[in-house]
């Protein structure tokens, strides 16, 4: 054998190879009948242990905490969002299951810091491996992953999640967009983390 | 006995020496009668024979750059002067033409009739405006007097003499971009070929000369190549001006014998001002690698600074003491150089922008031995990466200064400040004062 | 390259990284190198351009003879030479060194903006800061900020924090377009490229800069943050704008054309475009587009039909009637094929004509004889001694003609002349003689030139027909001077309809209808028995039997009528009229049966360019449903039981090619007068005027970026009749005709006294809308 088992050395490649490797495999009945009792005596245990069967849907697991679930579009502390409509996510998608549509940011319509928002959002449940590239991709960490798994539906359609489907609640102190950078504040101050929240002028303003 | 050679310095001390009055009672414009005399190829070659070379810093040779010039090609030629004198330490043009600037004029007036160049211009720097005027005076004078304009003097040769005031760019002294500037065009530097020679102002035939060179030029018609070349050194031929300046007891123009020594010249300027000991100078501006005190013999003549590892440049000899923070006066040069950088090519627009930042830091005593190394990685992808010769000046006071203190540098981080009182080096300082 | 160009050069042999390569002298080693495949990190390089030198990022070490520079040296600035050896980043660790230093300087200022950068993922900084930069940063200090984006035009946004300084916008806009309106300003860690306060960026030609800025400092407002270069297919593809043949590139992201950019090709537009060819393109998205046939019912208004029930209804509106074809300039060779052959089998007629315009029948003949055999290419422009410029300017009527006029004007002071009513802006960067003339007048200007030879380029525009004679002195100054023609059409169709027979005196290949043997050629080559022999109408004759009930329908084939005459839509509304259009226009409005077409990026076909060379494209957006004109002609001519036997652009192309070109007795050019001079009263003048690039064309609708930068409308006055008049310069003065009046700021100029000028079709300024004319007659101009 080589010595790393991934890099064979020549003459180790091919049918012929293959067969013989797995007539190597032992294929012999059980040695003796203690043998067998040893089996049984395995099975015979677990019956008496704890079931670990989950009640699902009554009751739910909670997952790792690092678990690729379900998407989530983050956003600042005032409430704009972090997707700046880059695409690197839709970039570095293997399965080709988000859609990007940048935008300009105006001085009427601030979605997120600075001069570009993303306009389009959509993530392809059917199409998604929840391989975590995205994220890894996303400059601003607009882009993350929640642990939600109940990602089933008897429409396609309804397995295309929009920018709304996915963005992130407001919490406290956030305003919802489109409204106006924090007073004083350029794109910098918010990756820097000097915006903690809204201030009260960013309030919309109504003219209705 | 004095080791000076006073010639265009001769008459400084008079009070009226800028008058053409003062000029002509001493010779003046005598020069130009008799080169007018002459073919215009004789006088070339006569400037060639006297082995005078550029003073502007490379130290090209005179008669050979109005050689180039390409004879009969039914073109205007023209005569720019370079009086965009603009170097830290650079100081000789300026007292020329404030106490004698009648000598340039009659110059020109030859080197233009020695090119076939009916247009000559002065390209002054523009914050000297006292020099300016007087300059202004002189060229009312030389017209008033017939030196300038229509049939110079009967001899049917035509001339008209423009003075230029540039806006104060140093990057105006590098000669294509002083071009560029006078056409009005901002002052930045351009390709060569075609050198100006072949395509200078306006596309046409352009010789570039220093205040200094062609000065120089009416006391070797008078005198004669043999007279200029009997002074100097073989390579090194005349007589030129030193500029003291810095930590001397009696700074100002000493005019000498290329080959002259510091040493010597701090003889003659009464040496470091008292009580305290030389630390470091430059042989030609701030642009030049400074030298030590082990340098003290060194001939100043182009060659022996070169063999030095430095350059003669314009010969500002800046001297500097003990009391002097090496890096604070590397990290002056260079914010001047950042200051001064036209911007058009990367290394020199980004690399002296950056270099202040790292020398400011480093004066600070912010900073470890790898920033220096860092420092000279930096200079090493500037120098010689650029488009002009400006940035390789900026990176010469930082290459020879970590070449010499890198020490004092070191001392710096130890210390996390500046070891020296920068009071210590002013003029204002008590003698002997730390 | 022509081969006789190739011949004359001298050829130099240089090593580079151990492999020689052979190239003509003067070759710069940058492009050298890039003959061997070894590609050197630039910047400021660009083969169009003077060379700068001012990135330094392509330092190599180089050796002549031996002697090796003391140190590396710009590949971009230094031609080879024989017995030069040049080291690049891969054999030289010092040119390696030098190269990933100038990267660090660039990148030390460089902001992290390539997530929000249009420039992302096609950037020559990203590119060769990954094959040439360090991994990490060695610089701790505060980047250098400026304000951005600085929109220096509404269709051009500078970020000067992403600027490398390279000056290629600068030198593009100085040496190519002739139109330095931006420079670089400042010095040192400063400088910046600027415009001058007030002067925004309104160059014909600022899209190229976008295209050529190696970094995201230029970026164009109408793609801002659209995509990404991988959302995008690109279709190498011809532009439909102008007869200046640009090879062009549409970018469609899930089929919509978001961008354009200028192809390569070195013998038409080199790598530039015009901002029309590049950003005028949102008609062909826009709402008014139309989806399905439209039947006029019973009520009179249109309705949604399908195809069978419209080619139905068209098909027993058409056969056995009386039926002229308005083509349209626009036309592809393939449609304008299909037209022709169409009219000629199945509707058996030549009233056919492409000339949606001003025509006469001095132009018709002008059209079958002089520009039909004009062989005048843009290689003649450079290498004439003269450019003639006659009803025609360039900048405004094909912008790519005049970078080729204007780059021989820049390298040898190429002499141009121009018989014009004044010097325009294009003119006067051409540093051209103008022959100042009154509309009417241009016959005796043209018969009054002289030091013509058979080097020099007559460039004839469509507009001259306007004069009557005009034409008739041009062929006459050809035959004495020998002097090579260019007829430069204004749209792109124009010269593939010439040679399609899509007009009444020609069949398609150049073949004079009048002659019996062409015919037999032709109708042989269709299969059918015979071709119509009577001749044919001009569009303005079509429309007026159209009017007079002389003919029963009229086939209208993407013509806008206010092209032909302000009375043009009138006169369509007493006959059937079958509407070929891809969008709602006046002329939908008006018709029985509006048949879809498809949009230049939804069918592939070919134009001939003014030179008539072929720019064929294919289709660029694959899903369209839309079909071509060939394709609906055919089956409307199998509806109505006359097949024309086109069904796809392939099996057009291919018959067109076995039709071939007339190759038996050309038909001679038929002279005609100039009309007399018109007299002028007091407070008269003979009105001017041609189109300016940017109006208000149906083909710019729908991009008010584009818009922003067109050149505003003003009327253009002789100092003298200023003086009479009492108008200073930006005063307003009114130009009416008994139609109506156009009231503009007054532009004074150097021109003919008698005339007066006015742009064709621009915001506020539509003389044939609102004065009834294009030119050439009497007009009132007063003080406003």
């Amino acid at each position: 054998m080589a010595e790393n088992p991934l890099v064979p050395t020549s003459g180790e490649f091919g049918l012929e190879k293959a067969a013989a490797e797995s007539a190597m495999i032992p294929n012999e009945p059980p040695a003796s009948f203690a043998k067998q009792l040893q089996g049984f005596w395995v099975t015979l245990r677990a019956m008496f242990k704890k079931p670990n069967t989950v009640q699902y849907p009554e009751v739910k697991a909670p997952t790792e905490a690092r678990f690729h679930g379900r998407h989530q579009l983050n956003r600042h502390e005032d409430g704009l969002e972090k997707c700046i409509g880059c695409e690197l996510c839709a970039w570095a998608c293997p399965a080709d299951a988000i859609l990007v549509e940048g935008a300009n940011n105006t001085e009427g319509a601030q979605f997120s810091p600075g001069e570009r928002y993303g306009a389009v959002y959509q993530i392809n449940y059917l199409r998604c491996i929840f391989c975590g590239l995205c994220i890894e991709a996303c400059p601003t960490r607009a882009l993350t992953m929640t642990n939600e798994y109940e990602l089933a539906d008897n429409d396609r359609g309804k397995l295309i999640f929009e920018k709304e489907d996915l963005l992130a609640p407001l919490r406290q102190g956030m305003l919802m967009p489109p409204h106006p950078m924090y007073p004083g504040s350029d794109d910098g101050s918010y990756y820097r983390g000097e915006v903690t929240g809204s201030h009260p002028s960013q309030e919309p303003t109504h003219h209705a | 006995m004095t080791k000076l050679t006073p010639v265009l310095s001769a008459h400084w001390d008079e009070a009226d020496s800028f008058t053409i009055g003062a000029y002509k009672r001493h010779g003046g414009y005598g020069a130009v009668v008799k080169a007018l005399e002459m073919e215009p190829d004789a006088v070339i070659q006569l400037v060639k024979d006297s082995g005078l070379r550029g003073r502007g810093g490379a130290g090209f040779p005179t008669g050979m750059k109005w050689g180039f010039i390409p004879q009969g090609d039914n073109k205007d030629h023209y005569l720019v002067v370079n009086a965009d004198e603009s170097e830290p330490g650079t100081c000789k043009d300026m007292p020329l033409l404030m106490a004698n600037p009648h000598v340039l004029i009659e110059g020109i007036i030859i080197a233009s009739y020695a090119i076939r160049a009916g247009y000559a211009f002065i390209y002054i720097r523009g914050e000297v405006t006292h020099v300016v005027r007087r300059l202004q005076a002189a060229i009312a004078e030389a017209y008033a007097a017939g030196h300038l304009g229509k049939n110079i003097q009967g001899k049917g040769y035509d001339l008209e003499l423009v003075l230029h005031v540039g806006a104060g760019a140093y990057i105006c002294g590098e000669e294509t971009a002083l071009l560029d500037s006078l056409e009005g065009f901002r002052g930045q530097p351009r390709l060569r070929p075609p050198f100006p020679a072949i395509a200078g102002l306006y596309a046409k035939p352009t010789v570039v000369n220093n205040v200094e060179s062609i000065s120089s030029v009416p006391s070797i018609i008078n005198n004669g190549a043999e007279w200029f070349s009997a002074m100097g050194t073989e390579k090194s031929k005349g007589y030129t001006l030193y500029s003291l300046s810095g930590h001397v007891a009696n700074p100002g123009q000493f005019e000498a014998p290329l080959g002259i020594t510091l040493r010597e010249l701090l003889e003659l300027a009464g040496g470091i001002r008292p009580g305290h000991q030389l630390k470091f100078w430059t042989p030609g501006g701030s642009s030049t690698p400074i030298f030590t005190a082990e340098h003290l013999d060194v001939a100043l003549d182009y060659e022996g600074v070169s063999a030095a590892g430095s350059m003669l440049g314009t010969k500002a000899l800046q001297v500097f003491d003990e009391t002097t923070c090496i890096v604070r006066a590397v990290l002056r040069w260079t914010e001047f150089y950042k200051h001064e950088s036209c911007g058009k090519c990367t290394p020199c627009r980004e690399g002296t922008w950056w270099l202040v930042q790292i020398l400011r830091d480093l004066e600070a005593g912010i900073g470890t031995a790898a920033d220096l190394d860092k420092l000279l990685d930096v200079v090493d992808n500037i120098m010689g990466r650029s488009f002009c010769a400006l940035a390789d000046g900026a990176a010469s006071p930082i290459i020879s200064s970590l070449k010499y203190f890198r020490e004092e540098y070191m001392q710096h981080l130890t210390t996390g400040g500046c070891p020296f009182d920068p009071v210590a080096s002013t003029v204002f300082a008590t003698a002997g004062s730390r | 390259m022509t081969p006789e160009a190739l011949t004359e050069v001298e050829m130099i042999t240089v090593v580079i990284d151990g492999f020689e390569v052979t190239v003509p002298k003067g070759t710069l080693i940058i492009r050298a190198a890039e003959k061997l495949g070894i590609q050197i990190p630039r910047f400021c390089d660009h083969p169009l351009l003077a060379p700068a030198g001012a990135c330094r990022q392509c330092l190599v070490d180089v050796e002549i003879n031996g002697r090796a520079f003391p140190k590396p040296q710009a590949s971009c600035t230094i031609p080879v030479e024989n017995n030069m050896i040049v080291k690049t980043q891969l054999t030289s660790p010092v040119a390696e060194k030098a190269q990933k230093g100038i990267m660090e300087f660039l990148l030390i200022n460089h902001p992290l903006d390539c997530p929000v950068c249009d420039k992302g993922g096609e950037c020559p900084l990203q590119n060769q800061a990954m094959s040439t930069g360090r991994g990490e940063s060695r610089y701790e200090g505060v980047k250098r900020t400026f304000e951005k984006p600085v929109a220096i035009s509404t269709q051009v946004l500078l970020d000067r924090e992403r600027c490398v300084l390279c000056a290629r916008c600068t030198r593009f806009s100085d040496q190519i377009a002739g139109d330095p309106f931006i420079t670089l300003n400042e010095r040192g860690a400063l400088q910046q490229v600027g415009i001058y306060e007030k002067d925004p960026f309104e160059s014909y030609y600022s899209g190229n800069t976008v295209q050529i800025c190696p970094v995201g400092a230029l970026t164009g407002a109408s793609y801002r943050f659209r995509s990404r270069p991988f959302d995008l297919v690109s279709t190498p593809s011809a532009c439909e704008h102008c007869a200046s043949g640009c090879a062009i590139r549409t970018d469609v992201r899930r089929g919509k054309t978001l961008r354009r950019l200028a192809g390569e090709d070195a013998s038409v537009n080199e790598e530039w475009n015009c901002d029309k060819g590049r950003w005028a393109f949102k008609y062909l998205s826009s709402k008014e587009r139309i989806a399905t046939p439209l039947l006029r019912g019973a009520d009179g208004e249109l309705h949604e039909a399908s195809w069978p029930e419209a080619l139905a209804a068209a098909a027993t509106a058409l056969k056995g009637k009386r039926v002229g074809v308005l083509v349209g300039g626009r036309a592809t060779v393939e449609d304008a094929y299909a037209y022709s052959k169409f009219a000629r089998v199945t509707l058996g007629t030549n009233d056919i004509d492409f000339r949606a315009r001003s025509h006469s029948d001095e132009e018709a003949s002008f059209l079958a004889t002089a520009a039909l055999n004009a062989k005048t290419t843009y290689f003649d422009i450079d290498k004439a001694d003269k450019v003639v410029l006659l009803g025609f300017e360039p900048e405004d009527e094909s912008p790519i003609v005049f970078l080729r006029i204007f780059k021989q004007v820049k390298k040898r002071a190429l002499s141009v002349v121009t018989v014009a009513a004044f010097a325009s802006r294009g003119s006067q960067k051409l540093k051209a003689t103008l022959i100042p003339v009154v509309a009417g007048n241009e016959a005796a200007a043209i018969s009054a030139l002289e030091g013509l030879t058979e080097k020099s380029v007559v460039l004839v525009g469509e507009r001259l027909n306007e004069s009557a004679g005009a034409l008739s002195a041009v062929v006459e100054l050809l035959a004495k001077s020998n002097a090579k023609l260019g007829w430069i059409p204004r749209r792109s169709g124009e010269r593939g309809a010439l040679q399609s027979g899509a007009i009444a005196n020609l069949l398609p290949g150049g073949r004079p209808v009048s002659d019996p043997a062409a015919r037999v050629d032709v109708a042989a080559a269709w299969g059918v028995e015979s071709l119509p022999t009577t001749a044919g109408k001009s569009t303005a004759e079509i429309l007026a039997a159209a009017s007079a009930k002389e003919l029963d329908a009229v086939v209208v084939a993407g013509v806008d009528p206010l092209d032909i005459s302000a009375e043009a839509l009138t006169q369509l509304l007493n006959t059937y009229v079958l509407s070929f259009e891809i969008a709602h226009s006046a002329v939908t409005a008006i018709a029985d049966v509006v048949l879809p077409v498809a949009a230049i990026t939804e069918k592939s076909g070919s134009f001939l360019d003014w030179e008539g060379r072929p720019r064929a494209f294919t289709k660029a957006i694959e899903e369209s449903l839309t079909r071509s004109d060939l394709r609906i002609l055919s089956m409307l001519a199998y509806e109505m039981g006359t097949p024309i036997n086109l069904p796809s652009v392939a099996a057009t192309a291919r018959e067109i090619a076995a039709l071939g070109n007339w190759d038996g007795a050309k038909a001679s050019f038929t002279p005609a007068k100039s009309n007399k001079s018109l007299k002028l009263a007091a407070g008269e003048a003979v009105l001017s005027s041609w189109r300016l690039l940017l109006d208000l064309g149906t083909l710019q609708a729908g991009e008010p970026n584009l818009a922003g930068t067109a050149r505003p409308a003003t009327a253009n006055i002789s100092q003298s009749r200023a003086d009479s008049l009492g108008v200073a310069e930006g005063e307003a003065i009114t130009v009416s005709t008994a139609r109506g009046s156009i009231t503009l700021p007054a532009h004074i100029t150097a021109m003919a006294d008698g005339s007066v000028w006015l742009a064709r079709n621009s915001d506020g300024s539509q003389t044939i809308a609102t004065l009834g004319i294009v030119g050439g007659e009497v007009v009132s101009v007063v003080k406003a």
